[in-house]
């Protein structure tokens, strides 16, 4: 495989940053303040309650505004390798920036699958390359996301896979499971499952309803997730390794965390925009850009889910961004691929389900989109997903009370198929800084031409 | 005012004043249909495509007559399993035959759905000749005219349909019909085939469930039998004793009302659905009945979107 050097950019050349006048949170210390915050190269050097003189720095104006640890999104797909008409490596984390991420974790459902360090290697490197949100791999736990053979998961940590899972499957066999759970727990690594016991979706397309009923649409029950998420549980019990169910769609997903996490296991729940927001009302009239996996349904669950993101069941927020080019999605409800994106839309579309519906403040939606994630990845140690003097200058900046048109047209990633596209967000990402590189959201050249 | 394209592509959302004009359109043409009285010269010079996406002969040479006898004419495209059958190639196939100029598509497809993605992409009318496990709409007017034939009125009659009502958009398409007339549907079945998520939907409140045949077979005006559809995938939901839960054997015949009709929307699984002898003499089986209504009502259909 040929790679192209890496670019090398003098990041200690480059002017040091400061974000100036807006209100700086820190879930994790619980800081909250109005002040400066002054980047220099990769890492914060100060935060200050009075002004800092702005000569030779790169200002970005920060006046009303939330400034916060770099936005993580441990959940997205990013297709490249193999499905490179619908996102890449670049565009994807080029929409991260877009939508107020420092970081984004990818998933391994690529062709071929991420299943080797040689795979995660390309990742890192085709990402060093875009120099725009840090993107971290998540790899394949088995060979192919066959679900099968474990593949090389300790050597795949060691090139920088940060967490293992195949989703866009479930590992179907317990035994499999149960050395998966093993080794990620022998390589302090967590798992992250795509609950999903196949045997009970078979040709299923939408939340099991009559909804389903009426379009003549295969259903897709709640249960085929909660046992599987159920089966895992009981199997980590005695293993206790790190485990994360991703997307959850259902209240009684909801209730199995609950207890889980009571019982004091290490366990953790993601919930996606679409998920909080839309039911499966939404695939009406065969509407394929509402064809999610799981899928969407009833609004108790939806409810459920909200409140679980509230009272801290579900810790960590994932868009879970799955481009597709319109001609897949222009298929049949059945033969159309299953996916949203929702990178772009995430901050708008978390302040619209949480934060403008009185459920919760912009702290807490926060503390989900950074503390949870990083440690989730395992990143927090690391100083990601919180803002202190000497920690790494991921930085996002939110307009919290922007109310402003989703426009897909306009969107950095190569697809267009946001569930949301049109809708008025609450909450506005404003700029982003990572890896030494301040994108201020706000100004042509980032509407505008691409980023530089 | 700007011409608005119509199409035919389900029941549900018809109002009772709609399916009553199109079901007195079809007994109307009803002496056409059974070729005693002249075609009608409406399609005259217009052609009609048939584009049946999967396996049928029933619905194709029922579609193929009622146009010629509203003197039209058709052309059939059947490739089941080919491209076509997919999304993508269905909707390719369906602009290139409205690029040749014709009036109308009939469309039978495995596709749930399909019917409807095709209908927003050309200008001319769709007619949904069953799409999936969606709706069969001009089957739910045939036996609705059968009903109406046998019955006087739907108003107030308890009407079972019987068998694999998740699978069937014959039993879709006939609840959303017989509900909006009035009628009281009872939907019989195994557990397997039958949840209560075919109620829900409907919303009249005048849809209850059963899984005991027995204990409605003398109550009802009428029973649908639907063809137990192996092939959708069902079968692995069927138990062998389904003839001695559901069949229409003899014994459940005998109790059925004096004025209570058979129907079956065809191909019938003999010894399972319905028992031989009852196929061949009870006197108030009306499947052959149905066949020829069919014609009459994809003639009332036709009609409908095309007289202009």
């Amino acid at each position: 495989m040929f790679l192209p050097p890496l670019p090398s950019r003098p990041v200690s050349e480059a002017p040091p940053i400061l974000v100036r006048g807006g209100r700086v949170i820190d879930p994790l210390r619980g800081f909250d303040a109005v002040g400066d915050v002054l980047l220099r190269g990769e890492r914060v050097e100060r935060i200050s309650a009075t002004p800092l003189p702005t000569t030779g720095l790169r200002v970005i104006d920060a006046d009303g505004c939330l400034v916060c640890p770099g936005l993580i999104d441990p959940h997205v797909h990013l297709r490249e390798p193999g499905g490179e008409r619908k996102e890449t490596i670049r565009t994807g984390s080029e929409a991260a920036i877009a939508g107020g991420f420092s970081m984004v974790a990818c998933m391994p459902n690529t062709q071929p699958a991420l299943d080797l360090p040689s795979l995660v290697d390309f990742v890192r490197l085709k990402a060093a390359e875009a120099g725009l949100a840090r993107v971290r791999v998540v790899a394949a736990a088995t060979v192919g996301r066959e679900g099968e053979r474990l593949a090389p998961m300790g050597a795949m940590a060691r090139a920088g896979a940060v967490a293992f899972s195949d989703d866009g499957d479930g590992i179907a066999s317990a035994m499999v499971m149960r050395r998966v759970l093993a080794t990620c727990r022998s390589i302090d690594r967590p798992f992250l499952q795509h609950c999903q016991e196949a045997t009970l979706t078979h040709e299923a397309v939408m939340n099991e309803g009559p909804l389903a009923a009426k379009l003549g649409l295969g259903g897709w029950p709640a249960v085929a997730e909660e046992i599987m998420f159920e089966r895992d549980v009981r199997l980590n019990a005695s293993i206790g390794c790190r485990y994360h169910a991703q997307h959850l769609s259902s209240a009684g997903s909801v209730e199995i965390l609950r207890r889980a996490k009571a019982a004091g296991q290490p366990v953790s729940g993601e919930a996606s925009p679409h998920h909080l927001l839309l039911t499966d009302a939404a695939c009406d009239g065969w509407n394929t850009i509402a064809k999610v996996n799981p899928p969407l349904r009833t609004g108790a669950d939806a409810e459920a889910l909200r409140k679980a993101v509230v009272d801290g069941t579900i810790e960590v927020l994932a868009t879970d961004h799955a481009p597709h080019t319109a001609s897949e999605k222009g298929r049949d409800f059945s033969a159309a691929p299953f996916g949203c994106i929702g990178l772009e839309s995430a901050v708008g579309m978390y302040g619209l389900a949480l934060v403008k519906s009185g459920l919760m403040d912009w702290t807490s939606v926060i503390e989900r989109m950074t503390v949870g994630p990083a440690r989730l990845l395992g990143l927090l140690e690391a100083g990601f997903g919180r803002l202190f003097e000497g920690g790494p200058a991921d930085v996002s900046v939110i307009d919290p009370d922007a109310a402003w048109k989703v426009e897909a047209s306009n969107f950095r990633s190569r697809s267009r198929n946001s569930p949301f596209d049109g809708w008025t967000a609450h909450g506005r990402p404003v700029a982003v800084i990572t890896q030494g590189r301040a994108f201020d959201l706000r100004t042509e050249w980032w509407r505008g031409a691409g980023a530089p | 005012m700007c011409a608005v394209k119509r199409d035919f592509l389900q029941i549900e959302g018809l109002s009772k004043s709609d399916l009553t004009a199109l079901l007195e359109r079809a007994e109307a043409n009803l002496p056409i249909a059974e070729g005693r009285a002249p075609r009608k010269e409406l399609l005259a010079g217009r052609v009609i495509a048939n584009l049946f996406l999967e396996d049928s002969t029933r619905t194709r040479c029922s579609f193929e007559t009622a146009v010629h006898r509203l003197g039209g004419q058709v052309f059939n495209l059947t490739s089941a399993g080919s491209s076509a059958s997919k999304g993508e190639g269905l909707i390719d196939t369906a602009l290139n035959v409205e690029a040749m100029g014709v009036a109308a598509i009939v469309i039978r497809t495995s596709i749930s759905g399909g019917p409807a993605m095709v209908a927003k992409r050309v200008r001319i009318p769709v007619i949904n000749a069953g799409d999936g496990r969606h709706e069969h709409p001009t089957q739910g007017l045939l036996d609705m005219v059968t009903l109406r034939e046998s019955l006087g009125s739907l108003e107030g009659r308890r009407i079972a349909i019987v068998g694999d009502i998740a699978n069937s958009r014959v039993a879709h398409s006939a609840l959303q019909g017989l509900t909006t007339m009035g009628s009281e549907v009872l939907l019989v079945g195994p557990p397997t085939l039958l949840s209560a998520h075919q109620i829900v939907h409907d919303g009249t409140g005048h849809v209850s469930i059963t899984h005991d045949l027995d204990a409605i077979i003398d109550e009802i005006d009428a029973i649908m039998l639907l063809r137990i559809q192996s092939e959708r995938g069902a079968g692995s939901g069927i138990a062998s004793d389904y003839r001695t839960l559901f069949g229409l054997t003899p014994e459940r015949a005998s109790r059925l009302k004096p004025h209570a009709v058979v129907l079956h929307p065809g191909p019938v699984n003999r010894g399972i659905e319905i028992d031989d002898s009852v196929a061949d003499e009870h006197g108030g089986v009306r499947i052959l009945r149905q066949v020829t209504h069919g014609v009459a009502a994809r003639m009332a259909v036709l009609e409908a979107l095309l007289a202009h």
